[in-house]
């Protein structure tokens, strides 16, 4: 299954695009999409589940325009929104059950499909109460359930471990890897840890515009031989920073241990190991 | 001084930017152009025995003041009555709940807001007023005192005890929206049938929080003295009527007595006691939100409903799911949703409706239980469409299997199911008398009055605009309008289901082009 956007961009008005001339292929396997706040994934994500439509550029799945025919894409696909709400009155049984007609699937199996995945996200004993009750993090794991109803090829999560603990973001990540084998998996987060140890592809967004797409390998490529770490004293922190890119800052003390990106080293550094925080945050920082 | 104009600068703002408000003025200026009768009009709107005032400064600025008053007491309310739930919704409560603003002043700055949204409507109407002088007035001179002093006199004060009765339902019913839409349903009734009717004595114009008795009386006084002792003003609003025989006379304006502005004064003033006893009784924000439920309502926390832990999921052990683009599933769900909306009591008051239907006579079970059972139902079709949205549940259903064929169409059935329920009793009581041009003018004034909903709903973006025309169009219904009645009450002919056929059509049509739009853009 090949899912292809080409020559995507989506204009507010004249000048302000949320996404610009936006080429990406995407294969059976996890994508990673990075990016500050306002970088346009959540645009992307939401054309690409056939919520919002393009200005222009089309969006191909297996070759089929799902832009001009969004009815082939929405059977086979799961989406996780950022923000997505319920109705508070309706318990999870109800609640996925309301899901799954959307969705068009149904049968006999439908019920017994539901209770596993209520197993499945630790709900059954809540299920029966109305959603309007439960935190929010119950809250996210009924949207999790939502998305796997219907045997989905196509699962599109925006930021999905917000209101999850950490206990539950590592589950969370197994849980796509298992998933990812037979499904294109797209996945947003501000947190990098948590692409990086999931995502086969990641790219790189920023102001509407795709910076770099590539293996976690390719991408740290970028600021391989120039990540530094230097103990400076805490006043000099500040004048250190204007001077250098800081990714990263620990206080010890009256210094401060700085992990920095530079071509050229300050005298006293020592090498440190480049990691995907460290060329997301020089990619985003240095394409402004 | 100045934090009290920033708070209700952005809450005004916050309210007055958007479609439904945008909507709602574009009625208003059309309802104002009615307020003054075109010549050879098949209506009045005030009406002395058979006189009416020249269209002169005084005469157009005192009807449109007194009409103003009356249709902004009677829409306003539904308007303004969701300024503090806003917060609640938006969470901007929450913040302000953390200043250093007093309860007093918090609902205070709510009155003055409400009060002036009511006060743009007000402004631009007089606007109206103002271009029906030098339209109508055949070349009279305008008097600006004329004209400004009834909206000042009587307008002005019943809007700023409108937006208070707004903030103080808001206040003490704000668990109950359903409950403020009746009350205010029932108390716009008393007044308008106790204070309004019969002779203008002191009592009743104090007791007249819209203002209007004490021009009726005055306007009474004027007539009698010169033309027709006997005459009296009917009542104040729309008077259909096939032939409407009038004969002028020259108006020229009433002496404000000081009762008349004590009593003004005295609505402002008790409102804003209201105001302050109420905001001793205001939550502030504290609320424990409570879903209804089965059993006792409770709420779920990780600790004490279920463990945090995700389960691993293997989507290749999950039973197989079937293709099913059915709609009753959704059906179901919409119902569902429909039955558990607003208190379970009001179920009962349904039921007792429905049982009235069966026993009191027809007429009056069709003129006036009807009409009142299918507004108790305001809350539950006001959101029919717009529920995905304010619940942010659109995310899923923009991007369902068909939402526009299966959802949409769902949503309207599920409606009309519930209306055509209500009035089975009637139905079946028309069914035994042989009458089945009735039953069909109910059945389309059941698809009628959702498609309504519908529209309005997916148009507006909102439910206020539905629910303050539903209760205009209800109001009309108990006072016997006919250009109101949409479900046969007052006669029926097969020319009007068709005309009804054709405006729900449209109304559908527009529904689903709409909303077509809306999912194809986001």
């Amino acid at each position: 299954m090949i899912l292809s956007t080409q020559h995507l961009s989506k204009k507010y008005n004249k000048e302000k695009f949320a996404l610009k001339d936006y080429s990406l292929n995407i294969e059976n396997g996890i994508l990673g999409l990075l990016g500050p706040n306002g970088a346009g994934k959540s645009t992307l994500m939401k054309i690409i589940a056939t919520i919002s439509k393009p200005s222009s550029g089309t969006i191909l799945l297996d070759g089929q325009d799902i832009v001009k025919e969004p009815n082939h894409i929405r059977k086979k696909l799961g989406y996780l929104p950022q923000d997505f709400g319920v109705y508070a009155n309706l318990n999870a049984y109800e609640f996925l059950e309301y899901i799954a007609a959307m969705k068009g699937v149904g049968g006999p199996n439908l019920r017994k499909r539901i209770e596993m995945l209520l197993e499945g996200v630790n709900l059954v004993e809540a299920a029966r109460r109305p959603i309007g009750t439960y935190s929010g993090g119950m809250k996210q794991r009924i949207g999790i359930a939502q998305a796997l109803l219907n045997d989905p090829k196509v699962l599109i999560f925006d930021e999905p471990t917000v209101g999850l603990d950490p206990e539950e973001r590592v589950r969370f990540r197994n849980l796509i890897s298992d998933l990812a084998q037979d499904c294109i998996i797209i996945l947003s987060s501000h947190i990098v840890s948590d692409i990086e140890t999931i995502a086969d592809e990641v790219a790189v967004m920023k102001n509407g515009i795709l910076i770099t797409k590539g293996t976690q390998a390719e991408v740290i490529k970028y600021v391989e031989g120039k990540i530094f770490e230097i103990v400076v004293e805490s006043n000099a922190v500040n004048d250190f920073k204007i001077k250098h890119l800081v990714v990263n800052s620990t206080r010890q003390k009256e210094n401060t241990r700085l992990r920095y990106i530079s071509d050229n080293p300050v005298s006293g550094s020592i090498d440190g190991m480049a990691s995907l925080e460290d060329a997301y945050l020089f990619l985003t920082k240095n394409n402004a | 001084m100045n934090n009290y104009k920033s708070i209700i600068k952005g809450d005004y703002l916050q309210r007055t930017r958007s479609y439904a408000f945008l909507i709602t003025i574009a009625i208003s200026l059309f309802l104002s152009y009615t307020f003054l009768p075109a010549p050879g009009a098949a209506y009045t709107t005030v009406k002395i025995g058979k006189y009416i005032g020249e269209n002169n400064t005084a005469w157009i600025g005192y009807v449109t003041a007194m009409m103003t008053s009356i249709f902004l007491s009677l829409i306003g309310f539904y308007l303004v009555n969701n300024t503090i739930k806003k917060d609640r919704d938006t969470e901007v409560g929450m913040i302000i709940a953390t200043t250093q603003v007093s309860n007093f002043k918090y609902l205070f700055t709510k009155v003055l807001s409400n009060f002036m949204v009511l006060l743009t409507i007000t402004g631009l109407v007089s606007i109206m007023g103002i271009m029906l002088v030098f339209a109508r007035s055949n070349g009279a001179d305008f008097n600006i005192v004329q004209f400004i002093l009834p909206y000042l006199l009587t307008t002005l004060p019943c809007i700023f005890f409108i937006a208070s009765l707004a903030v103080l339902a808001e206040v003490f019913l704000g668990k109950w929206p359903m409950l403020q839409y009746i009350g205010f349903f029932f108390l716009f009734g008393i007044i308008t049938a106790n204070v309004l009717q019969g002779a203008g004595t002191n009592t009743k114009i104090l007791m007249d929080p819209f203002g209007v008795k004490m021009v009726m009386t005055g306007m009474e006084n004027v007539v009698r003295q010169q033309y027709d002792a006997t005459a009296t003003v009917g009542s104040v609003g729309f008077n259909f009527s096939p032939s409407q025989e009038t004969t002028t006379f020259l108006f020229q304006g009433i002496s404000w007595s000081a009762l008349y502005i004590i009593s003004r004064l005295m609505w402002i003033g008790l409102s804003i006691v209201a105001i302050f006893i109420a905001s001793k009784f205001f939550h502030r924000f504290d609320i424990k939100e409570k879903v209804r439920s089965g059993q006792k309502k409770i709420i779920i926390t990780e600790s004490n409903g279920a463990t945090n832990i995700l389960h691993e999921i293997k989507l290749s052990s999950l039973p197989s799911i079937q293709t099913d683009y059915g709609i009753l599933p959704f059906i179901k769900t919409e119902l569902l949703m429909l039955f558990r909306k607003g208190p379970k009591w009001l179920w009962l008051v349904n039921i007792g409706g429905m049982i009235a239907m069966i026993f009191v006579p027809i007429k009056i079970a069709h003129q006036f239980v009807l009409p009142v059972l299918w507004f108790l139902q305001v809350g539950r079709w006001s959101d029919l469409t717009t529920k995905e949205k304010t619940n942010r549940i659109h995310y899923f259903t923009y991007a369902a299997y068909r939402p526009l064929e299966r959802l949409l169409t769902s949503q309207i059935l599920a409606g009309i199911i519930i209306a055509i329920a209500l009035a089975s009793p009637l139905m079946i009581r028309y069914l035994v008398m042989g009458n089945v041009m009735l039953i069909l003018s109910i059945l389309t004034g059941a698809v009628f009055i959702v498609s309504l909903a519908v529209c309005l709903g997916i148009l507006s973006g909102g439910k206020k605009l539905f629910e303050i025309l539903f209760f205009a169009i209800t109001y009309s219904n108990l006072n016997l309008l006919p250009v109101t009645d949409y479900f046969g009450a007052l006669g029926n002919s097969k020319n009007l289901i068709f005309t009804m056929l054709l405006i729900i059509a449209g109304l559908i049509f527009i529904s689903f082009a709409k909303r077509k739009y809306e999912i194809a853009h986001g």
